[in-house]
């Protein structure tokens, strides 16, 4: 009897263990003080960031040359696909534990920012860091009631991509620039009955409201900011609707759309980067990937749709950013690498427009721009649509990613047709109720 | 048949007729006997051929180049070439192939040891030993046997990660060095319980102690369920993969199942030759064993579940 | 040194001194046990019992890492069940655990008794079919699995052949089950090897006996081989019927973690680690986890109590 009484007492502490590891919740910091970086000192930071293994192997480039230039500080660096990036850094954030310097986006900048696991960059700012070559606009979108948490690294901003051959192959004209949401209904319900005697058939382009930036987007032409500025949600359930319903046309009486279970089993492919869809609507950045993937390298940017009263309002923004960790030992070092990454003219030159446009002038000239490059294009296209680009862009509220993956999924969802506009924006909506806002 | 027997016992010159009949259905049915293992291999064939297909379809690809594989239903490939291993064997993000192979090497090493080490422990006192509360204690371990896992999961990567363990290979090993896995438990219990008690009995008279009991009379009799779980143990961690994905999250870290994961996500490229590469190196040491040991698992496996 | 002592104390001496020697003895091998046993109670109570109590505890809460656990009573309990995507990982999973289990321990049966015959090569068959079962769950096979399923891969192709429409069925929400399915039922070799093990003890004489009577191959089967096997049918069924609840690494890879198309792979666990591991809504998760365990325990407790009816220990069985 005593040994099960001393048994379930073991059990009972073990339990009690248990919850008091689990009830220390994330720790919270202040703003770190303006610590110098000392030259003399050795020291070690983490970076880390998402991406594929051409991501991985511009930025070992970049870190060589950082280490060379500052011999003391040693950086260990890691890597991760964004979904499992996202899980590691939430894991450490609950154990006040981030990497020291951070590739961030602008999705997640609010939710780490605004419960203090990142380092406020001010006490930085004109010491270790030098932000004078970035455009005011980008340098405030990584700024959360007014301090500033992450450094937008590069640009970037939507476009409406389209392959001029596959156009050409089913004799549909390419839209002009100042076209309406109805000119792209009809532009792809042309380009897919023209396309549906070819083999393999061609088809004007996935179902476009299946994106949630897109919807944000959309939401800005029609003059609504999507979240308020304590991070709610800014507009409403009919909102949501009338956006899901603004690709109707292309659904019937024909369904104009490319095949959601063809979609899925090309991934990480995609309709147009196998060359069955003309167009596609995505970050202009991804031109890179995009060419890459098709293997065509004449394919073709447009500004997005104008809305009824022929305006674009597109917004740039930051294509991502770089954050430091409030419980970083090094703050200095950190602050350091940062500079550099967004600085240094030779890393310009070595990511080109893999990230987006880099947000510094420097770096934009010292990007090699072979005239019909990728990167050369990507800039053009962001020069171009400079005029359109007169809206702040949205900033995410905490639980930013749930939501977006949650439209996503409903997004496939509704186009096997297993749900219709009214239950998508119902689910929605509650998913949104549980995650938007916590913690 | 009554009818035979009297034809044998009637007269002499019956005989002769007797050899050739009974001569002729001993070849009737061997004929027949052919026919049906004929019908056997072929059927059996049939089924092993259609079992073996995948297998055989996964290596045949990696020698294939990409654009060969997808719909290729024909196991030969038209331009053989080991490119894709090359391009496998160049790992992933500066993190060379062999570094994860390590990995997994480690892994699965130190957990056959930590099994073998915890398990004839803890299966040597519910055996061996008379204690209070040892029923009790057996049958909540055989409970766990039945535990869906999940319940466990969330609270351990907590306290993983409150101890800063995350990101290392602790929480991937740990349990194997405190029998947290009933099976192995349950084998040995099982093999021990055959074990004559005279020997423990005659050791004990001289003198012995548990643990040299244990030491020097249970462990070499072991031999066999050691090598099962060994042999289990090697194998269900070299496949292993919700624990490296919620514990390991560095590239230099990662266990062959994760970079193969994280190989087939990339969003450049779906190289399916590459991909077909990888997997078959990653199930490499796993075929290999048990090949060699082919004839001990299935035995294994055989006598553990009668006894279940 | 002192059970020495003890041993020929219990021989030796008077009968008081004795039951005092024999206590101390007993205390002796008490802790002895519990030494022995100490790696495995440290390990049952930090990694079983602990978190199972901590995760009851979160089930009530709406933990999510970042901030301690604020009690919720019974709420993730209720939104469990108004939740599509937790109603749809519930049929997923049911409806793999209803049909692939008894597939696959039907296709083990058959070819077990297919190769109970003293046939030259029956024990490399045995081993070829039994190879699946160790390389079935793993990242490696599910790769290949979805290379094999996709729009003109190998099985679209077979598949036309025999007159099925085109198109894959990795991305056709409907045919995803069936190849989640085949793919465990690819894995029948570990039952079978069971079952094999199992019939091979069943004595022929009982057999022969069923001959003389007139008996068929149905009526032989029925009335001399099923209830023979029974003791190990009930544990095959009950294993992987456990087990297959728990299906995770495959379903992760071919969906590539999303539980897709159209959560036609969203089984529990998977759905469980999104939730848990993904949007770290952990204590949702430990609720969902509770819930599955009672379940599993009902089923369980149901297989145990019927177990009686049909399961026949004849007395030879060990």
């Amino acid at each position: 009897m005593s040994i099960k009484r001393s048994a379930l007492k073991g059990i009972a502490v073990a339990a009690v263990a248990s919850f008091a590891l689990t009830a220390c919740g994330g720790g919270g910091s202040e703003a770190a003080p303006s610590e110098t970086l000392n030259t003399e000192e050795d020291v070690t930071i983490v970076f880390n960031w998402w991406g594929n293994d051409d991501r991985a192997d511009k930025y070992e480039e970049a870190i060589d040359l950082f280490e060379k230039e500052y011999p003391n500080i040693t950086v260990q660096t890691g890597f991760q696909a964004w979904d499992d990036y996202w899980s590691s850094r939430n894991t450490e954030a609950a154990g006040s534990s981030l990497p020291d310097v951070m590739q961030m986006d602008l999705s997640y900048l609010r939710q780490y920012g605004s419960t203090n696991q990142l380092l406020n960059l001010d006490g930085q700012i004109g010491t270790a860091l030098d932000v004078d070559g970035l455009d005011s606009s980008l340098l405030d979108a990584g700024k959360l009631d007014g301090s500033q948490y992450g450094i937008a690294t590069s640009s970037n901003t939507l476009a409406m991509f389209y392959n001029p051959d596959l156009l050409e192959q089913v004799g549909v004209e390419p839209l002009d620039p100042d076209y309406t949401w109805d000119d792209l209904n009809t532009f792809i319900t042309d380009v897919s009955a023209a396309g549906a005697s070819m083999d393999p058939v061609i088809y004007g382009s996935v179902d476009y409201t299946g994106t949630f930036w897109f919807f944000l987007q959309w939401l800005v032409q029609q003059g609504i900011e999507p979240f308020t500025e304590d991070g709610q949600l800014n507009f409403t359930r009919e909102d949501m609707a009338e956006w899901l319903n603004t690709a109707e046309p292309i659904r019937t009486p024909v369904d104009a759309t490319y095949p959601i279970a063809r979609g899925t089993q090309l991934l990480p492919l995609g309709g147009f980067t196998v060359n069955e869809t003309a167009s596609e609507m995505s970050w202009d950045n991804f031109l890179a990937g995009y060419s890459a993937d098709s293997g065509s390298d004449n394919l073709q940017m447009l500004p997005i749709p104008s809305n009824a009263d022929g305006e674009k309002k597109m917004f740039l923004k930051p294509s991502m950013l770089l954050s430091a960790s409030a419980n970083s030992e090094h703050p200095a070092a950190a602050a350091t690498l940062i500079d550099f990454l967004i600085n240094d003219p030779e890393v310009g030159r070595i990511f080109g427009t893999s990230k987006g446009v880099p947000a510094v002038q420097a770096q934009r000239d010292a990007m090699v721009l072979e005239e019909g490059s990728v990167d050369a294009r990507v800039v053009a296209y962001e020069e171009s649509v400079a005029e359109f680009a007169t809206e702040a862009a949205p900033l995410p509220v905490q639980g930013f990613g749930t939501i977006e993956a949650e439209f996503k999924r409903l997004g496939e969802e509704f186009a096997y047709r297993n749900i219709t506009v009214d239950q998508f924006v119902d689910q929605w909506f509650s998913e949104a109720e549980m995650s938007v806002g916590q913690g | 048949m009554t009818s035979v027997l009297q034809k044998h016992v009637a007269t002499p010159d019956d005989r002769p007729d007797d050899l050739d009949r009974s001569a002729e259905l001993r070849r009737e049915a061997r004929k027949r006997s052919l026919v049906k293992a004929a019908v056997f291999h072929v059927l059996v064939l049939a089924v092993a051929a259609v079992i073996l297909y995948p297998a055989l379809w996964m290596l045949m690809s990696s020698l294939k180049p990409s654009n060969e594989i997808v719909g290729n239903i024909s196991l030969i490939p038209e331009n053989a070439s080991f490119a894709n291993f090359t391009k496998a064997l160049g790992g992933i993000g500066g993190v060379s192939f062999w570094t994860f192979f390590g990995n997994s090497l480690f892994l699965a090493v130190m957990s056959v040891i930590g099994v073998i080490l915890s398990a004839t422990i803890t299966a040597y006192a519910f055996a061996r030993i008379e204690f209070p509360g040892r029923k009790v204690w057996f049958s909540l371990m055989i409970a766990t046997l039945l535990l869906p896992f999940h319940v466990v999961i969330i609270p351990q990567y907590i306290m993983f990660n409150e101890l800063g363990l995350v990101n290392t290979f602790v929480p991937l090993l740990i349990g194997k060095f405190l029998a947290a896995e009933a099976f192995f438990v349950f084998l040995m219990v099982q093999f021990m319980r055959n074990l004559p008690r005279e020997l423990d009995e005659a050791a004990r008279i001289d003198g012995a102690g548990h643990v040299r009991i244990f030491r020097s009379i249970m462990l070499p009799l072991m031999k066999p369920p050691v090598m099962t779980a060994s042999i289990f143990a090697f194998i269900w961690s070299w496949n292993d993969f919700f624990g490296p994905l919620l514990y390991l999250k560095k590239p230099d870290l990662f266990s062959l199942p994760v970079a193969l994961r994280i190989y087939v996500d990339q969003t450049t490229t779906s190289d399916y030759g590459a991909q077909m590469a990888m997997a078959v190196l990653a199930l490499v040491p796993v075929l290999l064993f048990f090949i060699i040991f082919q004839r001990f698992i299935v035995e294994g496996v055989s006598t553990q579940g009668l006894k279940g | 040194m002192s059970l020495t002592a003890e041993a020929t104390g219990n021989r030796t001496a008077p009968p008081t001194k004795g039951s005092q020697a024999r206590r101390s003895r007993r205390a002796a091998e008490t802790r002895a046990g519990y030494a022995f046993l100490t790696p495995w109670l440290l390990g049952f109570v930090l990694l079983t019992a602990g978190p199972m109590l901590a995760s009851l505890y979160l089930a009530f809460t709406n933990y999510n890492l970042f901030s301690a656990p604020e009690w919720i009573g019974f709420d993730n309990f209720t939104r469990m069940f108004s939740d599509p995507q937790y109603l749809q990982s519930v049929k997923v999973t049911s409806i793999y655990v209803l049909v692939g289990t008894p597939i696959k321990l039907a296709a083990a049966l058959a070819v077990a008794m297919l190769l109970n015959t003293k046939r030259r090569g029956q024990g490399a068959y045995r081993s070829i079919f039994y190879a699946p079962s160790l390389i079935g769950a793993s990242v490696s096979i599910a790769i290949v699995w979805k290379a094999m399923f996709i729009d003109d891969g190998v099985v679209d192709q077979i598949g036309q052949v025999f007159g099925r429409e085109p198109g894959g069925w990795v991305g056709n929400p409907s045919m995803t089950m069936p190849m989640m399915v085949l793919l465990t039922v690819w894995q029948f070799g570990a039952p079978m090897v069971i079952f094999l093990a199992g019939l091979k003890q069943v004595p022929n004489e009982l057999y022969e006996a069923a001959e003389m009577d007139g008996a068929g191959s149905v009526r032989k089967f029925l009335r001399i081989t099923l209830p023979m096997l029974s003791p190990v049918l009930f544990f095959n069924l009950l294993l992987e019927t456990i087990h297959s609840f728990q299906i995770f690494g495959s379903a992760f890879i071919i969906s590539g973690g999303t539980g897709g198309p159209a959560g036609s792979t969203l089984f529990y666990t998977l759905y469980l680690y999104r939730r848990g591991f993904v949007d770290f809504q952990m204590g949702y998760a430990a609720a969902m986890a509770w819930v599955l365990v009672l379940v599993v325990g009902i089923i369980t407790f149901i297989f145990f109590k019927t177990s009686k009816s049909w399961v026949h220990y004849s007395g030879e069985t060990k």
